[in-house]
């Protein structure tokens, strides 16, 4: 089996992966309580998978190689977060745009779970809605920048997939929440 | 008669919890901030003394073919200062430019001095300029000194046209030419040709042309590499 793949950092993000799932579909009679904590749940785990990576890529820049990940195989962070051509956009790493962009959804989820009744609640979840989806052209262009224009392409970046499951899944939750507020199932009680 | 009480929309809470989520978002941010800056703080990089080079990855002729080089493959990470290391010499060059043409000499006798000692690498780019227009035929003349171009002054061959490549000033080169592009040349700086730096063999500048005017590049090879061979 990929070393990667027994990393056990990667394990527990997978494990976080896991519980932002089942909070997504577990139907336990409280139903939007659970979706907004599945989409806090999925953005938590974005945000630290992408400061992980950064941590990679800081790693990666100043001694050329880290034990956080492996540099060999398929799978595998080095020839993805340590090609200085694909590694960052206009000079930002992209592990600083994962954490400002989760950093976003986050607000927006965590407001919406403190007070999902405010006079601004259905903007908020209109707002997450249109964040989580413009983040998936990004998803598409990094999966197929790692497949295809990295040095010795492809490769997977085990951590880098972490936090596009991530959003992904956040978007999975929002949209279901959508769905719960259009069909007036918003309040536990009418669902 | 009773009246029937219509159902209450349910209400928001009356405190704001924007507020408070703004809170929570900043303490979860400052303990990730934290933790990254503890355990890989980020390296300060750039072209001046003292900052570790802007990393690169493009195609380099090496003589024969074409073939990736990433800049940070040559460093030693291990490198400590005061120990034996193969310290790097970066030229950026436009085949076009004419105190390119010239420093091709410079180069040559540098190159047969500090071999041994220093990994030599020269970025090709091109300038925004008529007549600067150059592919990787006459880089590799360039590097060569092969034949490109003519010696009339027609916009063919290197010098801006002006020579054949195989009357460069200077040996062939024998060391790696990078196929730059305006990316690198903004990472690194670079406002004009030729533009010399030297690095430590760890990466990181030791030696900036912008920022020593008044030290020639021989000099300061002597002075940060030592005894020429």
């Amino acid at each position: 089996m990929n070393e990667a793949l027994t990393d056990p950092v990667l394990i527990a993000f997978f494990l976080g992966l896991v519980v932002s799932s089942y909070l997504m579909f577990v139907d336990n009679g409280k139903k939007t309580s659970m979706l907004l904590m599945s989409s806090l749940s999925f953005a938590m785990v974005g945000i630290i998978s992408s400061a992980y990576t950064y941590i990679i890529h800081n790693k990666m820049v100043v001694q050329g190689s880290t034990s956080f990940c492996s540099s060999e195989g398929i799978v595998q962070c080095g020839s993805v977060i340590g090609d200085p051509e694909w590694n960052n956009l206009f000079g930002v790493p992209w592990g600083i745009f994962g954490i400002l962009s989760f950093s976003v959804l986050i607000f927006l989820s965590l407001c919406l779970y403190l007070d999902r009744h405010a006079k601004w609640s259905e903007d908020y979840l209109n707002y997450s809605w249109w964040a989580g989806i413009a983040g998936l052209p990004f998803v598409a262009l990094l999966v197929i920048i790692e497949l295809t224009q990295v040095e010795d392409a492809p490769h997977i970046c085990p951590f880098c997939t972490i936090a596009h499951i991530s959003l992904i899944g956040y978007v999975g939750s929002i949209y279901f929440l959508k769905i719960r507020r259009n069909m007036g199932k918003w309040s536990e009680n009418e669902g | 008669m009773a009246r029937r009480r219509k159902p209450l929309a349910q209400k928001g809470r009356d405190d704001d919890v924007r507020i408070i989520a703004g809170f929570v978002l900043g303490s979860i941010l400052t303990v990730i901030m934290l933790l990254v800056v503890i355990i890989a703080p980020p390296a300060t990089i750039g072209p001046s003394e003292g900052e570790l080079a802007p990393d690169f990855s493009a195609d380099a002729y090496n003589g024969v073919n074409w073939q990736n080089f990433k800049l940070s493959d040559t460093f030693d990470y291990e490198w400590e200062e005061g120990e034996d290391g193969e310290w790097i010499l970066v030229q950026f060059i436009d085949t076009d430019c004419p105190y390119c043409w010239s420093e091709g000499e410079t180069m040559s006798d540098l190159y047969s001095q500090w071999s041994g000692s220093v990994e030599f690498i020269t970025v090709t780019v091109e300038l925004s300029i008529n007549n600067h227009d150059s592919d990787r035929a006459e880089v590799e003349a360039f590097r060569d000194k092969t034949s490109y171009g003519t010696e009339d002054n027609d916009g063919d061959g290197c010098n801006s046209g002006r020579n054949n490549c195989i009357n460069r000033p200077g040996t062939a080169h024998n060391w790696n030419y990078i196929e730059g592009s305006s990316s690198i040349m903004k990472d690194w700086e670079v406002s004009g040709t030729p533009f010399l730096a030297i690095l430590k063999p760890d990466g990181y500048v030791a030696w900036n042309q912008y920022e020593n005017s008044g030290e020639d590049i021989e000099s300061a090879m002597q002075r940060l590499v030592g005894g020429s061979q």
